[in-house]
């Protein structure tokens, strides 16, 4: 099994719903809590494991404001556990999810060096790295109603812009949805080989316009509109 | 990237410590200058382990969860980090039996063998602590050959600079140490004129066009999320000012190597211990300044989710 | 090698349903409890609004629930202080509502009016309304005035339903939607949801916004279209469709009155009425028996076209060939609205043509059976598949209401109202139009000591007569709502309260309570001089205010908290009872009537109580006859007591389902004693899907109606026939005129205001401010919204939310900021003709180039909400509201007006036009700076630097 997330960014409208309901989830998780710094402070700050940024593609007025969220990618040549010096940072055999022991990690932050997405973030209280699970404490669950195992952020999405599945799977949604849609994934050219793919923005097709005739001059519409016989 | 005093620390110390432990030992085995007195031999080695020493300790100050330093060891098949830990640890028995013997002044084969080893593994561990950074695919800046020769060429010349101050102290002949010295600078130089050059001609990595998957029109960072700093800002976020890059660079190449090319040749015509302490001081001086821009002027590809056109 | 993954323990969980209140969308919400504590947040699966999913506000409820800025004790303000100087002294429950008691039941024995009763963000206007008109005075509003009134004013004046809650886009079968003017998160999950079905189904999604973020930023097309244009782009529409005969004729004869005859009598009092029989029917020409007939009949062959004369001898015309005239005339060709929309002509032409093709060519028919009202049965529903919405970029600007009624032009034209595919109306909508609500406006009953009001403060005025004005004109209403100035301000004008309340203008209050309204900050204009009003004394009685006496209510530290003289502290959304009831503001869908509820998952630690609870004992005490048994004694024990009991006609009460003793009824039936229990076992929602059969066209269907006229929805099956031609306004243009049969306005600035604004057909003019502003000084529109992640939230101060946005900047065009020599974190001065602030610059593509705007509420006053002194919300963030004025700029002669739309009242926030100009060196941080807010005696929350929430053990450390 490879578990990933796959990421539509036609529909992204960037509310940042995901992101909370990441910090919500895993702060009482797995590898919780995750520290705030400055709460109520000047400059408030905090380990999150899903963070949303903003971009804008053309200039105006032909650009577009593309949301983009990212977590771990999860990939399957993943550098952050290969310079992993204590074999805290590990990568599932079973399942592809990257993950930290928090009981093992001396947080010499090599892995969030290694990784070119953002994706590992230090926790200074408890001295270390913090990163997506993919909610692997929910996902397992057998207390949790099937339909809710699911990382939180795609369960939570209200526009449904994550989707959750396995890229081995040919058949699964994410496969599917990947193949149809031209998924990519981020900087292919550091060859981490991401599991998270991205769903670019859909093209809509022109809609035909050629309807009605323009009828010339004010006079002459409003006498060329016939009355039609319409009986109530 | 976050320029951390610990590792700057760490890397000029454990550097210049492996690279004149590895000098002495040749120095000794070669009897370079008619051959270093032994008690110098000695301290001088002792002194090596110690920097040594105190550089890995530093290096333990930037871990934030130090408790589980000791795991640290479990991943040298993979892991540089993890390499430079067991050797560098690996490097203490050999070095210390070669010392060991040499101050007891006993088994000569097995000093030698211990002393070569020890050498060997100075020599990797300076290797092992430049491929932590030149291993990085993420950081184009640090991703070079170039990173490995500039740690071996500066440990050794910072270390030999601390042999030619020793050897001036012993009183031996001087010359062949300031040759060493000198060689030594024109190498170190070298690598680091051929470094700058090279991360000044990039060329194209990883943008924000590849980053976002839009290549094909012009993307800007509207909002990274978050008003304040992440842990990413923090640590990945440092942009070193253009002009303060340069002097640094300038500041960094003369303390470093002018200076003592200029105090080195006095040192050729005049024996005087203070020329040396004084190369020495500015060596240090330029090489901790020279550390401080390798972190400050690198860039990792994180930054191109924070605003930033390409890395 | 892997370390083993534990899975939670649930032994010590409790999974309990609600309603979200972290914004006004009410989704449901499933909450994990661990001991007491909230362990996770999620959307309930079940639910009609959310259908499981939930915004970045509804997960961040956690720290909301933990918040340090949650009051904790009545507090009233330390004798000898001055109002603002934020000196409190901390009392019991019972102390307070005895002064408050005591006070109210003074007012309510003299002058009833003398008590204003405003409130913010709320969710139960049925209780707050009813407890008003129970004490018996009109001045009772919630924030609409200031927020959607111009919507919902159009929208029920036009087609019976309106933007808003009171109707949604079929998500399902729409083919093209239009997005107008939509900030950011409003309707949060639901629309999201639904952007999302579109663009799966092949949908084409356009937005007409000045800023490319939130849903716009996932339109397929964007128009960036200049700020108060909207309207004018949707008239240019119609001369489109109209051009090239694009309408559905079938519609408009049908189900509008575009056949209806117009008077065409000028200078005269029945000029522009429509010609009614004996029985006030109106009349259309039936072209098969070529006379005039009921136009509300069956079995008529109406004229759409036409000039007309009646038999005796009056011109008249079809209310359509009257919007032919206006909107065929060359003043909205695309060509000639392109540069004051920002927008190409060839792209209005487009999108009109492109809008008609998909309801015309891309028809859609579902096999379902209906009947209409008059009887006849249909084999299918045809769904014209164009669907809109609109809101805040149409509703705040002071030509919103035209703006907005031309948009509604645009969907009757297309015949895509309430079918598939399109804009449909959500229970109790539609009603008639407009309904039948009158606010009270009996002089005698409204100053009546002791009684009631017999009919709500708020309503529907169709006529002059129907104003809340005394026999000389002037207002009876503090906000002077339904008075000449804003005679369709069916939602109040709260924005104008504390500035007339001040003025004693029209007459001087002696108490003002406000419910969770922050109108000494960011709810309000002028906020600097607001709060200066709030201080102000009154001359001519020493020692006492302009505002005697200030209640407020809040759950929360609140820069308007600062100024009260009583503090009530409430609970949050998860602490106490609520209802979401189909009598205000229901959660109800398309397809289904629904309502919910929220009652206590968490136990308060503080001595709070929730403000309805309050509102029951006061009501209790002061014996409003609601509220109190014949014997005198209390009727409702409590707030869940009262919403199972309590009907406002017999079998319908605040909560719809499981009503009757056994709970086996619905929409109507007895009270039932285990409502809140069902409910509780329900997840805390009540849905009734509606049969296929009463989904669609729910104005003329008659098995709908019948339903909703048993429920109360509506007063009587009849159809809703929608108003291209709006009588009323006519009706009150004439007064203008001084041609009306009853009340007409002796003030010169009203008449003028009535004849221009009263038209009874869509127009476009200047945004009242900008027409009184110079536009060369003053070069920019300024707008504000919030973000998707605290869109409608009460505040900024949650610890999460805070970490994505602590600091707003003033966004504009790149290519312009280039052009004035500006660059990203500059600081710059933004000044109009009320002031000027500094704040930060950033630069951005996707802002229309005249445009400038920001993100609202997140500047806050040093030391409310909970934050320490130095946070960034007070030092770099900012308020635009400093700039924007609640009157419009003096007119010599005229008395001051309101920055409002003249027909609705609604707040112009969006009519601001401002100059922008680079700071000097050292000129940094945000201004106006504030005094720092002081503590509050009852604040003994610990503000630790590090925090570690999790909800299996203690979270704080210091």
């Amino acid at each position: 099994m490879r578990l990933g997330l796959v990421i539509d960014l036609d529909v992204c409208v960037g509310c940042h719903a995901c992101a909370v309901s990441c910090k919500e989830w895993n702060a009482s998780g797995t590898t919780g809590p995750l520290t705030d710094y400055q709460p109520y402070g000047a400059e408030p700050s905090g380990v999150w494991f899903n963070r949303i940024r903003h971009f804008e593609v053309g200039t105006y007025p032909n650009n577009k404001t593309v949301n983009f969220p990212m977590s771990c990618m999860h990939c399957e040549d993943a550098d952050c556990v290969t310079v992993c010096p204590t074999g805290a940072s590990y990568k599932r055999a079973e399942d592809g999810i990257v993950l930290v022991d928090q009981d093992k990690c001396m947080g010499c932050n090599y892995c969030s060096w290694a990784c070119p997405y953002g994706a590992r973030e230090l926790d200074r209280e408890s001295g270390t790295m913090k990163k997506c699970t993919l909610c692997v404490d929910r996902i397992y669950d057998q207390a949790i109603p099937e339909e809710e195992r699911q990382p939180s952020c795609v369960l939570t999405c209200p526009a449904h812009a994550r989707m959750f599945g396995d890229f081995d799977d040919p058949d699964s949604e994410v496969s599917k949805v990947v193949r149809e849609r031209e998924g990519y994934v981020l900087m292919p050219e550091l060859g981490y080989n991401p599991t998270n793919h991205y769903l670019p923005p859909r093209k809509h097709k022109p809609i035909p316009t050629d309807i009605g005739a323009d009828k010339a001059g004010l006079a002459g519409k409003l006498k060329q509109f016939v009355n039609r016989m319409v009986k109530r | 990237m976050h320029p951390a005093f610990s590792v700057i620390f760490f890397t000029v110390l454990s550097g210049a410590g492996f690279g004149l432990f590895a000098l002495i030992y040749l120095a000794d085995l070669f009897k370079l200058g008619g051959g270093l007195p032994g008690a110098y031999v000695f301290w001088t080695g002792v002194l090596a382990i110690v920097m040594v020493g105190v550089g890995l300790m530093s290096s333990t100050f930037h871990l934030a969860n130090p408790k589980n330093a000791w795991r640290a060891f479990s991943r040298w098949r993979t892991s540089w980090l993890s390499r430079e830990g067991v050797l560098s640890v690996a490097f203490y028995p050999f070095a210390l039996a070669y010392l060991g013997l040499y101050w007891l002044d006993m088994w000569p084969v097995v000093r030698h063998f211990s002393g070569a080893v020890a050498t060997l593994l100075a020599w990797l561990t300076i290797f092992s602590t430049a491929m932590i950074y030149a291993s990085l695919k993420t950081i184009r800046h640090w991703n070079t050959p170039l990173v490995p020769a500039a740690y071996l060429s500066l440990g050794h010349f910072s270390g030999g600079m601390i042999l030619l101050v020793v050897a001036m102290l012993a009183g031996v002949q001087t010359l062949p140490f300031v040759l060493l010295s000198l060689f030594q600078l024109f190498v170190a130089a070298f690598v680091k004129v051929i470094y700058y050059y090279w991360i000044g001609r990039l060329g194209v990595g990883s943008t924000i066009n590849t980053a976002t998957g839009f290549t094909r029109a012009q993307v800007k960072l509207l909002d990274a999320g978050h008003t304040h700093g992440t842990f990413l800002t923090q640590e990945f976020g440092y942009i070193v000012p253009r002009l303060t890059a340069v002097s640094l660079r300038l500041i960094s190449m003369f303390l470093a190597f002018a200076v003592p090319l200029v105090l080195l040749y006095a040192a050729m015509e005049y024996h005087a211990p203070m020329l040396g302490v004084a190369a020495l001081v500015s060596v240090f001086a330029g090489l901790v300044a020279e550390r401080w821009l390798f972190f400050a002027e690198a860039r990792h590809v994180v930054n191109l989710y924070h605003g930033a056109q390409r890395c | 090698m892997n370390a083993r993954i534990p899975v939670e323990d649930h032994s010590k969980q409790e999974i309990k349903y609600s309603t979200c209140y972290m914004c006004a969308c009410r989704c449901g919400i499933k909450v994990t409890l661990q001991e007491g504590k909230v362990r996770y947040i999620q959307g309930n699966r079940n639910h009609p609004t959310n259908q499981g999913v939930l915004c970045a506000k509804g997960s961040a409820g956690i720290m909301k629930q933990y918040s340090k800025a949650k009051l904790s004790q009545p507090l009233i303000r330390k004798p000898g202080s001055e109002r603002g100087a934020g000196e409190f002294e901390a009392i019991e429950w019972e102390q307070a509502l005895d002064i408050l008691t005591n006070r109210l039941q003074e007012i309510r024995a003299t002058d009833p009016s003398k008590l204003a009763f405003f409130t913010g963000r709320d969710q139960m206007q049925a209780l707050t309304g009813l407890w008003a008109q129970q004490f018996g005075t009109p001045n009772w509003a919630a924030h609409g005035g200031f927020c959607s009134v111009n919507m919902a004013a159009a929208g029920l004046y036009t087609i019976g339903f309106s933007f808003w809650e009171f109707g949604a886009p079929d998500w399902d079968y729409a083919k093209y939607f239009i997005l107008w003017g939509v900030a950011e998160d409003h309707s949060s999950n639901p629309i999201k949801i639904g952007l999302e079905k579109l663009k799966r189904g092949g949908g084409k999604f356009v937005s007409v916004n000045p800023v490319r973020t939130g849903y716009s930023a996932i339109a397929d097309e964007w128009v960036p279209i200049r700020p108060g244009m909207d309207g004018l782009l949707a008239m240019s529409i119609v001369h489109v469709l109209l051009s090239r005969e694009l309408f559905d004729y079938e519609f408009l004869i049908n189900y509008t009155n575009a056949p209806w005859l117009v008077i065409q009598n000028p200078g005269h009092k029945d000029d522009g009425l429509f010609l009614r029989d004996g029985n006030g029917n109106p009349q259309v020409w039936d072209l098969e028996k070529e006379t005039f007939v009921n136009g509300a009949d069956v079995g008529i062959t109406p004229a759409l076209f036409g000039d007309f004369v009646a038999q005796d001898g009056r011109r008249l015309k079809t209310a359509f060939t009257l919007m032919a005239e206006r909107y065929l005339d060359e003043r909205y060709a695309p060509a000639n609205v392109a540069a004051e929309c920002g927008v190409p002509a060839e792209t209005i032409e487009r999108i009109a043509l492109e809008m008609a093709h998909v309801a015309f060519k891309e028809a859609i028919e579902l096999p379902i059976e209906w009947t209409d009202v008059w009887g006849r049965k249909h084999d299918k529903v045809i769904g014209r598949p164009v669907a809109m919405y609109a809101m805040r970029g149409i509703s705040a600007h002071s030509n919103g209401f035209h703006s907005c009624r031309a948009i509604h032009f645009i969907q009757m034209l297309l015949g895509a109202l309430d079918g598939p595919g399109n804009f449909r109306a959500r229970a109790p909508y539609p009603k008639p139009i407009p309904p039948h609500q009158l606010p009270e406006n009996n002089l005698d009953i409204i100053n009546a000591p002791n009684t009631a009001l017999s009919r709500p403060p708020l309503g529907f005025p169709t006529r002059p007569e129907d104003l809340v004005i005394d026999e000389h004109g002037n207002p009876l209403r503090i906000d002077k709502a339904f008075s000449w100035e804003a005679p369709l301000s069916s939602h109040g004008l709260m924005h104008m309260v504390i500035t007339n309340a001040v003025n004693h203008d029209p007459y001087a209050l002696d108490t003002l309570i406000l419910f969770m309204a922050n109108m000494a900050w960011n709810s309000s204009m002028n906020t600097k001089n607001i709060q200066d009003m709030l201080r102000e004394k009154d001359p001519e009685e020493p020692g006492q205010y302009k505002i005697p006496f200030l209640v407020v209510v809040d759950a929360f530290h609140s820069e308007m908290v600062n100024f009260a003289d009583l503090v009530l502290p409430d609970t949050t959304y998860l602490e106490r009872h609520d209802c979401i009831s189909l009598l205000d503001r229901p959660i109800s869908e398309p397809d289904a009537a629904a309502d919910a509820i929220r009652y206590p998952l968490v136990t308060p630690d503080r001595n709070v109580r929730p403000w309805q609870e309050v509102m029951v004992e006061l009501a209790s005490r002061l014996k409003f006859p609601a509220f109190t048994k014949p014997d005198g004694s209390r009727r409702f024990k409590d707030y869940p007591d009262f919403i199972v009991n309590y009907e406002r006609s017999p079998g319908v009460g605040f909560l719809s389902g499981w009503r009757g003793k056994d709970g086996d009824k619905f929409l109507k039936g007895e009270p039932n004693p285990n409502q809140w229990q069902k409910y509780i076992e329900n997840q805390s929602f009540f849905a009734h899907h509606w049969p296929d059969n009463q989904k669609y066209m729910r104005f003329v269907n008659r098995d709908y109606l019948e339903v909703a006229a048993d429920a109360g929805f509506v007063g009587k099956v009849e159809p809703i026939i929608m108003q291209f031609y709006s009588e009323p306004l006519q009706k009150f243009r004439l007064a203008g005129q001084g041609l009306y049969d009853g009340p007409q306005p002796k003030d010169p600035a009203d008449r003028e205001r009535l004849a221009r604004y009263f038209d009874p057909l869509p127009l476009w003019y200047e945004p009242l401010e900008q027409q009184r502003v110079d536009a060369g000084e003053y070069p920019f529109f300024a707008l504000t919204q919030r973000p998707m992640f605290m869109y409608h939230s009460w505040d900024s101060q949650n610890v999460w939310l805070r970490q994505i946005m602590a600091q707003n900047f003033l966004y504009m065009n790149a290519r312009k900021a280039a052009d004035m020599g500006l660059k990203d974190y500059d600081w710059v001065w933004v000044e109009s003709h009320n002031g000027r602030i500094r704040c930060q610059l950033k630069t951005m593509e996707g802002t229309q180039e005249d445009t400038v705007w920001t993100w609202n509420a997140i500047g806050k006053q040093k030391g409310t909400w909970g934050l320490k002194e130095d946070a960034s919300e007070a030092t770099k963030g900012f308020l635009l509201n400093h700039l924007i004025s609640e009157l419009l700029p003096e007119k010599q002669g005229e008395r001051r007006l309101t920055n409002s739309d003249p027909v609705s009242g609604q707040a112009a926030w969006f009519d601001l036009r401002v100059k922008i100009y680079k700071a000097q060196a050292g000129e940094t941080g945000s201004w106006p700076q504030f005094d720092r807010v002081k503590k509050l005696p009852s604040d003994h929350y610990s503000r630790p630097d590090v925090l570690r929430y999790d909800a299996r053990r203690e979270h704080e450390k210091d």
